[in-house]
């Protein structure tokens, strides 16, 4: 499968930014190759402010750079962000509602770089969907990543864009356009199922959809790129037309899309829902897509996810 | 004694009026806190600070960061004072409908720079905020002011190094260092002492003075500013309850609330009406 590096599209994206924007800051902790900014910092060494291995005072230091008026982007993994330096993302961006983007790399477990469980984040959104007033991007490759960038730029507030190892695969052949907070409907051949996903394990949902309407099941591929806030409108129309539902995310079980889309039905439209996700374990370092197998986020998985909510639906 | 020195500390006495006052009212607060911050905030606020009280956003004034965000009552009897709100407000601190939350909130105060009270996160935050005016060019100076006890949480010295390696000449840190925290004397909780060899050996220009004597305060103020190079640390000794006798010593005015006979106790020691 083609490739794409979801980390150089950010440094991309913010030397285009900053190149017109005098107000764009990069943050790093030391994260400086991780999202190979070096192009970066050579050209814009004054707005680039390297803590050292420091996030919590990465995260403050963007929060103070922010309530001047700039626009800072920190980046580095995705856990050491949500995780060692949640009570700053919490306390002093999203309550102020300052103006801070955050990028997180290494999102999910496929994502770690086959470096194990420190350097895998499958909590980062379920963590940062509990903290009000944050926008919370995941997309699905490195055009996507590139668009997600410049939208949260100009969005007032906090932000969180989920990116990912560097060995990323490209899902979109072509630039798609991109809408903050609304979700994208990429497949809708028919209502016995409704696929929610988001981030690098769509291809996987559209692989299983193929498969799926090989044995005769029509269903809706639906991209959530936007987790919060979370286009309910949309989703709630999706649902009511086929009944059924089944979340496939590279996240815990728990916190992540299958949650959120959970609450969605209970609260707006009960329908079954059967969730694709890692099942509340640690997972193992591995090559990402014998882990995604591994780790029951393979193709089968999602067909039967798909099958099972059916058989669901049928018997109500 | 100059003339500006006795305003200084009769605005002094008069904020820490408000401040036994507006804890009682409130019926909840940081007493002892913030009694010993008072002549620091009064002397950076009164003496030193370029702020516009009519235009509280002006992108060029100085910032204070109260990185201390308990000793809000001290702060937001200034800032009324300097007429950034009236006074008619501060009766209402934590009360649901007022602007004055328990920990201070920049978007619910004017004059207040940063939303704190989350221990040790200040020097942090004006490390950004001192290097946001390098990038635009802006001559502030940001000021933190922080407690002795918050300066165990790791961040601060993350944030030390950070300020150090960017020579920020106009990033000034007083340590508003009572001795105590919440659990009782800081040098029966933790290791932190001595403190002034960990600010030198983090290569901050330092300075120890009498936290309570406006004439040392002011005066390091000034030579802190004159560091160009390094930024500046001022270790000012304080004493928890400053002012009001009966909370000196005593660690329960941590967080506690006088009573009506102790808030006339403390008004009467604080000078009461003259």
């Amino acid at each position: 499968m083609k490739q794409e590096n979801t980390r150089i599209a950010v440094t991309e994206t913010l030397m285009e930014l900053a190149s017109k924007d005098p107000e764009i800051v990069l943050v790093c902790s030391d994260s400086l190759l991780v999202i190979k900014a070096k192009p970066y910092v050579d050209k814009y060494p004054q707005r680039f402010i390297d803590v050292g291995i420091a996030e919590q005072n990465a995260v403050c230091c963007a929060a103070g750079l922010a309530s001047c008026g700039l626009i800072p982007f920190v980046a580095t993994y995705a856990g050491f962000i949500t995780m060692r330096a949640c009570e700053q993302v919490r306390t002093f961006v999203a309550y102020p509602g300052l103006n801070v983007k955050m990028i997180g790399a290494n999102g999910g477990i496929a994502a770690g770089e086959r470096e194990g469980v420190t350097h895998q984040f499958f909590e980062d959104l379920g963590i940062l969907r509990t903290i009000p007033g944050i926008t919370i991007v995941v997309p699905a490759d490195a055009g996507q990543v590139r668009e997600a960038v410049k939208a949260v730029a100009y969005t007032a507030g906090p932000a969180y864009i989920r990116i990912g190892s560097g060995r990323d695969p490209v899902v979109f052949e072509k630039p798609l356009r991109f809408e903050l907070g609304k979700v994208r409907i990429l497949r809708e051949q028919g209502t016995d199922v409704a696929l929610f996903a988001n981030g690098f394990i769509l291809p996987r949902v559209l692989a299983a959809a193929e498969e799926l309407s090989l044995q005769g099941i029509q269903a809706t591929v639906v991209e959530v790129h936007t987790l919060k806030p979370l286009d309910v409108e949309t989703i709630t129309e999706v649902l009511s037309k086929t009944g059924a539902a089944v979340t496939a995310e590279d996240h815990n079980i728990i916190g992540g899309l299958g949650s959120a889309l959970a609450e969605v039905i209970a609260e707006h439209r009960p329908v079954p829902l059967v969730r694709v996700g890692l099942r509340d374990i640690y997972p193992r370092s591995g090559r990402p897509e014998k882990l995604l197998d591994y780790y029951n986020m393979g193709v089968s998985d999602i067909v039967a996810a798909a099958r099972k909510a059916i058989q669901k639906k049928a018997k109500r | 004694m100059s003339d500006r020195i006795k305003e200084l500390t009769e605005t002094a006495r008069l904020v820490r009026q408000d401040v036994v006052r507006m804890i009682h009212l409130a019926g909840d607060g940081h007493p002892g806190p913030s009694l010993s911050v008072v002549d620091i905030l009064t002397a950076l606020y009164f003496g030193t600070m370029r702020i516009d009280p009519k235009n509280p956003k002006w992108p060029e004034r100085d910032r204070c960061i109260l990185s201390k965000g308990h000793a809000c009552p001290a702060l937001y009897a200034i800032l009324a004072r300097l007429g950034f709100f009236s006074l008619d407000e501060l009766p209402g601190l934590r009360s649901l409908e007022s602007m004055l939350q328990g920990h201070p909130d920049m978007n619910k105060t004017p004059g207040i720079d940063t939303t704190s009270g989350s221990l040790g996160n200040g020097i942090s935050i004006g490390l950004g905020m001192a290097l946001a005016g390098r990038i635009k060019n802006r001559k502030y100076y940001t000021y933190v002011i922080t407690g002795d006890g918050e300066l165990e949480e790791g961040v601060v010295w993350e944030a030390m190094m950070a300020a150090k390696h960017y020579r920020l000449g106009r990033l000034i840190t007083i340590i508003d260092n009572n001795e105590m925290q919440s659990g009782g004397p800081v040098d029966k909780i933790s290791g932190l002492y001595p403190l002034l060899p960990k600010l030198q050996a983090f290569g901050w220009h330092c300075q120890e003075i009498d936290g309570h004597s406006f004439v040392e305060i002011l005066d390091s103020i000034k030579q802190a500013q004159a560091e160009e190079e390094r930024p500046s640390v001022i270790l000012a000794h304080t004493v928890k309850g400053q002012g009001v006798p009966f909370m000196i010593g005593d660690n329960s005015w941590h967080k506690r609330v006088p009573t009506e006979g102790e808030l006339k106790e403390a008004i009467r020691a604080l000078g009461g009406d003259r």
